[in-house]
């Protein structure tokens, strides 16, 4: 049973989300957007948030091969930190959404949820591990200067262990939550709105 | 992928560089991140002109001081014909001076995007439909200014992954310098 974890508004409940303008109704869609909707999330054809984005299919499509090659891929960063790091950035960006799906992923995959009471809590002091640790150090430094990165930063990751496959996966986790949060907050909100602004 | 990609160039990777074969073992990644740029920069989309559609990206990456990509940017808007005065003001964030009423309701959801995201609410959003723009319009307006606050990060990450291996090129272990004494 997973334990329940709230704190600064932020959650690991399973939250619902509603688009603000009009979705493609399904029985109207065209057999491309139906495509697109199976290619993206086995649940897209029910979620306001995808039938919002298969109005531009295309576009949908592309950023579903990404974000499923940079979240679920064999091998290098372990997906658990992969799914941290995710919840990091939806931390510092505000997104209770993402925050919550990636809290429980992140506890699925970890079998144990004592960082993500951590990031929710204080992301700047969070991690149990000094590779914990720098990976959110690093995620907080991505998602609020994304302009500039020094290779010292990096530098840090690699003394903690990360390999340079590993760093890559890393920066594409970040950068792909800076997308992701900005959909979800700007185009709808958590159906338990109360809670979640 | 033999040849360079958008991010491989803007990011300065040369081409068998460490940091190149880094990022193209995920090519998955590298061909879906290049399919999004060519799928949102397409000229063919209707309701949102290129124009427009560039003139967003260069202001985000104006916003966030991503200085690699902001002349990316500027050398896809020089190939179209467009007031350099216009140019200038969106370069320089200079929101205010920009006088296209539909162009600044667009570039003011832009800076709430990649300055506050969490600051966007459902008012903000219905602005766009009131300035003329089509669902499918803001939909793609969207999934443009979340692309390319990615593609930032994903360079400036690109960038300083190449450097690291310039300094450190075996993987953490720092180069000898022959001039120094041992």
């Amino acid at each position: 049973m997973t334990r329940l974890i709230e704190s600064h508004g932020f959650t690991n409940r399973v939250l619902d989300w509603d688009a603000w303008l009009d979705i493609v109704e399904l029985e109207h869609a065209t057999p491309e957007q139906i495509a697109v909707l199976e290619e993206s999330h086995p649940k897209a054809k029910v979620s306001d948030y995808y039938l919002f984005l298969v109005h531009q299919p295309e576009i949908l499509r592309q950023r579903s091969a990404a974000f499923n090659a940079i979240m679920y891929a064999p091998g290098g960063l372990p997906r658990a930190e992969r799914e941290l790091a995710s919840a990091v950035v939806s931390r510092i960006n505000g997104c209770v959404y993402c925050a919550s799906v990636h809290a429980q992923r992140f506890e699925q995959l970890a079998k144990r949820d004592d960082v993500i009471e951590q990031v929710f809590d204080d992301p700047y002091t969070a991690g149990t591990t000094p590779r914990e640790r720098a990976i959110v150090q690093f995620s907080i430094a991505l998602t609020l200067h994304g302009g500039t990165v020094e290779p010292e930063q990096l530098l840090v990751l690699r003394e903690v262990g990360l390999s340079d496959d590993e760093i890559l996966d890393l920066i594409h986790s970040i950068a792909i939550f800076a997308w992701a949060n900005r959909l979800m907050l700007n185009l709808g909100e958590p159906e338990d709105a109360t809670q979640a602004r | 992928m033999n040849e360079l990609d958008i991010v491989d160039r803007v990011a300065g990777l040369a081409p068998g560089s460490q940091a190149y074969l880094t990022r193209h073992k995920r090519e998955k990644v590298a061909a879906a991140t290049q399919f999004s740029d060519e799928a949102l920069f397409d000229p063919a989309l209707p309701d949102l002109a290129l124009r427009e559609r560039l003139l967003v990206a260069l202001y985000a990456c104006a916003l966030s001081q991503a200085t690699s990509l902001s002349v990316h940017y500027r050398e896809r808007l020089g190939a179209l014909d467009i007031d350099a005065g216009l140019l200038d003001q969106v370069a320089r964030t200079a929101l205010d001076e920009v006088a296209e009423p539909r162009l600044r309701e667009l570039l003011r959801f832009t800076h709430t995007l990649i300055t506050q995201p969490v600051a966007g609410d459902k008012a903000a959003l219905q602005r766009l439909p009131a300035a003329g723009l089509s669902t499918p319009a803001v939909v793609a307006l969207a999934q443009l200014i979340a692309y390319v606050s990615y593609q930032i990060r994903l360079v400036a990450g690109l960038r300083a992954l190449d450097a690291l291996n310039a300094m450190h090129p075996h993987n953490g272990l720092p180069t000898v310098n022959p001039s120094e004494p041992v």
